[in-house]
Order: structure tokens, then C-alpha cells, then sequence
């Protein structure tokens, strides 16, 4: 389509039904340039819903935004596949990719970029307008619906200079719905806005998620984060396992990265006896289970859910013995640090121990926390 | 013709004639001057119950902007540039006076009016480059061709493939704006403003993000676009550059207090 901006109406992407409506595939994203090379994503595998409100966290120079660029096509990865509705979205052309990228993807950025010659209405309009979505009573309609969901009713004829930092990006949003995108990506939505403007941002994806958008958010606002359907942790170009980042989130990033790469898989489907040398580190993820201290019979067996974690510094203590097994109801999912990955791990982080007894405190309630406290009481 | 074209069922591919360029007869009351400013002052209302007075932010500018004149205005954060500025851009209106751009009476046009003429004769550059982030960069240069019809389907993706090649963009065309720096989306919202080949060009602190390499070749290029005849106004705060165009105008609590030509 030489000489035209002109986007044919394209296939929007199909139901996926169970399937991950987006698949990150060991992404690998290396930056080259004068000062040598640097690593953004080191094989990152993450899969994404229909209906979900994700958002993507960590530090500066984590790899969050690169990671929202793999998604987006606005960068390409060295390595690996992302999956759309199917769709490899890396194989496209830059062109496929536009077309497909306006019909299916909305995104807002930190910086609302509205055109500033152009009312907010017409701000709203022109996605429409480029590729030829709906006719022109149409486009007018959606574009005042849009804004009237976004709290802008009244507004449409200011331009984005007339109106507060807040309105604009709440106008940039509207912007990114008007295709009517099955997918929201929004990198630093609220950076730039104070709490309160930037609460009202957040409500009004939350109001997305409830009619069906699947939404992933980029932010570094951990109380937005919190009140999203799953948080993805980035360190260091890596993801953090969600088990790790839940139970121990007081844990350094760096402490939590090596705990993901060292903690194992495991299927509880008989018994096992453990001691404090054997026992390494639990961490629940599938089934409940249930924890009897050997040798105390009168004690009551501590129930474990996903979630819960078990670790050898209380069986330790005591010089006890424990038998794990899954409570009756099918076979039990964990992952397991062993007892000598364990001890490395104590002895080489500093912050190991304490971390454990807070979570410890936060698992079982009060002071006295520990299964054996816990499985003492009568 | 972009509010029609908005507005109207086409979608941004459907041809449109050519339309010659309305230069009105008042072009002539002015002569060489293209931009002209009379006795312009602008208040803004306090927040409504504040009871607080109006804001004078311009207190009767008068200005003439030659032809090919590269003019920098500079002054203080809250002199006054930027409402100068979204005088002559016709974005805000005057409470008092006239403002002729081009030979258009600014202060007399509506919204309509101002939208047209403003996609043909005005290229407009911000601090904020304003590139749309679903677009590529050549698509962004595109838009404006686009919206007012001045190029033909095909002559519109050469030109701006020229343009991008112009700011040493050309090999970024497919990318998006996101995926470029900050001084590089400024070279490709400078393509974007001369898109319909305007003679004025209007600019609003467009080196203020800008480290100061990459403000210089900014700078560089608004030289060029000068020699060719284009006539430059911009905002800036950096003395240094303003000591290198042909005319500095400085402001002062929404008055000018000094016009002072470049020594030759």
C-alpha cells in the first residue's frame, strides 16, 4: 500500500479459549552499542489470559519496559517467540505488524503524547480514522462514549492544552480503546500523575478487566501493583518466581532470583519423613498438605496450603523429626530447596534468617511462630 | 479539510484533489511580514469561586516577523513564551488585539477556520515531540499529508521518506517512536511539522529535553531550514543559542523589552 496510511480492517485476534492469549517464549533481548553489550531479558517464558490484569514490576533497569517492547513489536527480541492469539508477532513485517498492532493492541504510555493541534475528540477519532474502523457517525459516537467512560464528558471539544495532566492521560487511554483492542498495554500509565489522578487511572482498568480486556500494566507503584490480578517480579532481566516473591517479599531481589533458579519441583504423592538436615526449604504451590511432628503424637498435624512454607530452621531448633504427606485428596505440589542448597543459602545471605521468622510470624500468627509452637499447642 | 476529513466517512487512503493554497488579499496589508502582532493581550479567568483576579500573562505585544527571520524568543519560565506562542499557533485566543499570520486574521477565525489553515501554513514543533506511539515513524511524518489532502496517494510516502532522510532518519522508518531517543523523535516531529512544506515553522522549547549534542544538531537543522527560506520562530530558554539566530526577542512579565538583531 504505497503512499497511504490507509490500515484495511484486519482479523482481530480469534477467541483462544484456555489457551495463553499472549505466550513470552525464553525471550533473550541483548542491546548492542559503543560500550559493549548489554543483556535486558535473559530468557524470560511468561504466558498471559484473556481477562486478566497483569501488572510487571521491579527496579529501574529491571527489563520492565523492554519486556512491554517484545509485546508491543516496538522492539524485536534477539531470541525466542511471542505468541498473540496464536500469532508468532515477530515474523510479521513492520507493515503486517502495524496493521495488526492498530487493531489489536492499545497502549499508553508514561507521556500522553496527544496531539496537541487536535481536540480530545478528535485525539479519539483518529485511530478509527487510520484504520477505517466503523463510519464516520460511528466514530464520532464511540469517541463521546469513550471519553464519557473516562470522566471526560463535556471535554471533547477542549484541546489537550486546556485541560490537566490527569484529563490528557485519561483522553490517551480513551485513544488506545477506540479500535476496541481485545489487549491493553500501558507502560508507567500513572508516573507521571500525583496519587489521587493516578488512582483514577487505575479505576478505570479496573472497569476495563471487568469488561473482558486482558490488561498488562508496567508500573513501579507497588500499591497499584498489589491491586491487580497477578504481579510478574523482573530482576535483573529474569523473573522472579511468583511463590518466592509472595512468601518472602521482604527478601532482597537478587536473594529471591537464586531461590528461583535453585528451588525444585516437586510432587508430594506418599509421605516423607524429614529431618533438620534433610529438610532444606518448602515452598506449597499445589494441594494442601499435612505436617505431623514424629515422636510428639499428642500434637495436633499442621495443615500447609499453597502459599505456606516450611523450612528447616524449626525443625532444627528442636532436633525434631516431621512426616509430610498430602491430605488425602490427590497428590500435592511444591518446591524444594534441599537441606545442603539450604544451609549455603543461610550462610551466605545475611538477611536468610530473619526473612524466614517474619514469614514465619505472618504464616502462623503471633510471636511464638513455628510448626513446633504451633503443633504443641493442645 | 482535516475536521472534514475527521469527521467524514473516508478512511485516510481516499484521495483527495489538491487544493490550491488560499493565500488571502490581506496578505497584501502586511507585505513581507509574516507574522504580526498588534496590541496583544491575554487574560485568564481565576478558577471560578477563587475570587482571585484575572492573570495578565500578555499585556499588548506588538511584533512583526519578517520573512525569512529566524527569531528567538527568550525570557523567564512564566514570562509569557509559551502563551506568545499558542497566540500565533491560533491554539489559544487573545483577549484584546490582532494577530496576523500569514496574512490570516487569527483573532477573527473559528475553530474550523484555524484547524485548515493551520495543517497548511503552520509546521508546529514542542518540547514534547507529540508523536503518535502506535505509529511508525513514517507514518507519523505521513499524517499530515494526510489529513489536509496536499499530496497525492503515493507522493505522500516519497515525501515523507525525503523528509526523514532530511533529519538522517530514513533507515528508522518502520520503527516506532519508542524505540528511538528522545533527540531522534524530535528530528522526526521536525519532518512531521514541514510535511506540508508550511513557510512558517513555530517551536516551543525544542531543545528543552534535549541533551546539548543533540540540541545542536536540532539547532543545525533550523539553520538549514532557514537558508532555504523558511521563516523560524521558536521559544527557548538557552541563551547561547538565542545568540545565534537573526533576531532575539525578550520577555518579560508578558512584555517584550528588548528586540535586538544579530550583529552582523
Amino acid at each position: 500500500m504505497p503512499g497511504t496510511l490507509n490500515m484495511p480492517v484486519v482479523p482481530q485476534i480469534r477467541d483462544c479459549g484456555e489457551a495463553p492469549l499472549i505466550e513470552m517464549r525464553s525471550i533473550v533481548k541483548t542491546f548492542k552499542n559503543a560500550a559493549g553489550e548489554f543483556t535486558a531479558l535473559r530468557g524470560v517464558t511468561a504466558c498471559f489470559y484473556e481477562g486478566e490484569f497483569v501488572s510487571i514490576v521491579g527496579k529501574s533497569g529491571s527489563g520492565k519496559s523492554t519486556l512491554a517492547n517484545m509485546i508491543t513489536g516496538i522492539d524485536h527480541p534477539t531470541s525466542g517467540q511471542v505468541l498473540i492469539g496464536g500469532v508468532d508477532i515477530h515474523k510479521m513485517n513492520e507493515s503486517d505488524m502495524s496493521l495488526w498492532r492498530g487493531r489489536n493492541l492499545g497502549i499508553v504510555f508514561q507521556f500522553f503524547q496527544l496531539m496537541p493541534t487536535l481536540t480530545l475528540l478528535e485525539n479519539v477519532i483518529l485511530p478509527m480514522y487510520l484504520t477505517g474502523y466503523l463510519d464516520a457517525a460511528g466514530r464520532e459516537k464511540r469517541a463521546r462514549e469513550l471519553l464519557a467512560l473516562v470522566g471526560l464528558a463535556g471535554f471533547e471539544d477542549k484541546l489537550p492544552a486546556a485541560v490537566s495532566g490527569g484529563q490528557q492521560q485519561c483522553a490517551a487511554i480513551a485513544r488506545a480503546l477506540a479500535n476496541d483492542p481485545p489487549i491493553l498495554i500501558a507502560d508507567e500509565p500513572t508516573g507521571n500523575l500525583d496519587s489521587r489522578t493516578a488512582d483514577d487511572v487505575f479505576a478505570i482498568f479496573s472497569g476495563l478487566m471487568e469488561a473482558g480486556k486482558t490488561i498488562l500494566m508496567v508500573t513501579h507503584d507497588a500499591g497499584l501493583a498489589r491491586r491487580t490480578s497477578r504481579t510478574l517480579l523482573l530482576s535483573d532481566g529474569e523473573l522472579i518466581n511468583p511463590w518466592v516473591a509472595a512468601c518472602f517479599p521482604e527478601l532482597p531481589h537478587s536473594q529471591m532470583l537464586w531461590l528461583s533458579h535453585h528451588l525444585q519441583e516437586r510432587s508430594l504423592d506418599e509421605p516423607r519423613r524429614l529431618d533438620g538436615s534433610t529438610c532444606g526449604l518448602w515452598l506449597f504451590t499445589g494441594g494442601t498438605v499435612q505436617a505431623h511432628l514424629n515422636g510428639t503424637s499428642q500434637a495436633r498435624p499442621v495443615t500447609l496450603q499453597p502459599g505456606h512454607f516450611l523450612s528447616a530452621l524449626e525443625l532444627q531448633a528442636a532436633g525434631a523429626q516431621l512426616i509430610l504427606s498430602p491430605n488425602g485428596d490427590g497428590p500435592a505440589s511444591a518446591l524444594h530447596l534441599d537441606g545442603d542448597a539450604f544451609r549455603k543459602w543461610l550462610q551466605e545471605a545475611p538477611d536468610a534468617r530473619r526473612t524466614l521468622q517474619q514469614a514465619a510470624r505472618r504464616q502462623y500468627g503471633g510471636e511464638q511462630a513455628g510448626i513446633l509452637q504451633r503443633g504443641d499447642q493442645p | 479539510m482535516l475536521r472534514k476529513r475527521l469527521f467524514s466517512d473516508t478512511t485516510a487512503a481516499v484521495s483527495s484533489e489538491r487544493s490550491p493554497t488560499s493565500r488571502s488579499s490581506t496578505a497584501d496589508q502586511t507585505g513581507d511580514v509574516l507574522i504580526r502582532l498588534r496590541g496583544v493581550v491575554k487574560r485568564y479567568q481565576a478558577a471560578a469561586g477563587s475570587g482571585a483576579p484575572p492573570f495578565t500573562a500578555l499585556h499588548g505585544i506588538d511584533l512583526d516577523v519578517q520573512r525569512g527571520e529566524f527569531v528567538a524568543v527568550i525570557g523567564k519560565s512564566g514570562a509569557g513564551k509559551t502563551t506568545l506562542i499558542n497566540m500565533i499557533t491560533g491554539v489559544d485566543h487573545v483577549s484584546e488585539g490582532e494577530v496576523w499570520v500569514d496574512g490570516q486574521p487569527l483573532h477573527r477565525m473559528s475553530e474550523n477556520q484555524l484547524c485548515q489553515w493551520r495543517g497548511r501554513r503552520l509546521g508546529i514543533i514542542y518540547q514534547s515531540f507529540y508523536l503518535m506511539p502506535s505509529l511508525t515513524l513514517l507514518q507519523n511524518v505521513m499524517l499530515p499529508m494526510d489529513l489536509c489532502g496536499l499530496y497525492r496517494n503515493g507522493s505522500s510516502e516519497k515525501r515523507a521518506m525525503e523528509l526523514l532522510d532530511m533529519v538522517e532518519l530514513a533507515e528508522h522508518a518502520h520503527k516506532l517512536p519508542n524505540a528511538i531517543s528522545g533527540g531522534q523523535q524530535q528530528r522526526v516531529a521536525i519532518a512531521r511539522a514541514l510535511a506540508n512544506d508550511p513557510p512558517i515553522i513555530v517551536a516551543d522549547e525544542p531543545t528543552g529535553r534535549l541533551d546539548s549534542n543533540t540540541a545542536e544538531a536540532i539547532f543545525q537543522i533550523f539553520t538549514r531550514l532557514v537558508d532555504e527560506g523558511k521563516t523560524i520562530l521558536m521559544v527557548t530558554h538557552d541563551r547561547s543559542i538565542a545568540s545565534r539566530v537573526s533576531r532575539t526577542v525578550r520577555i518579560a512579565d508578558g512584555r517584550i523589552i528588548s528586540s535586538t538583531d544579530a550583529e552582523a
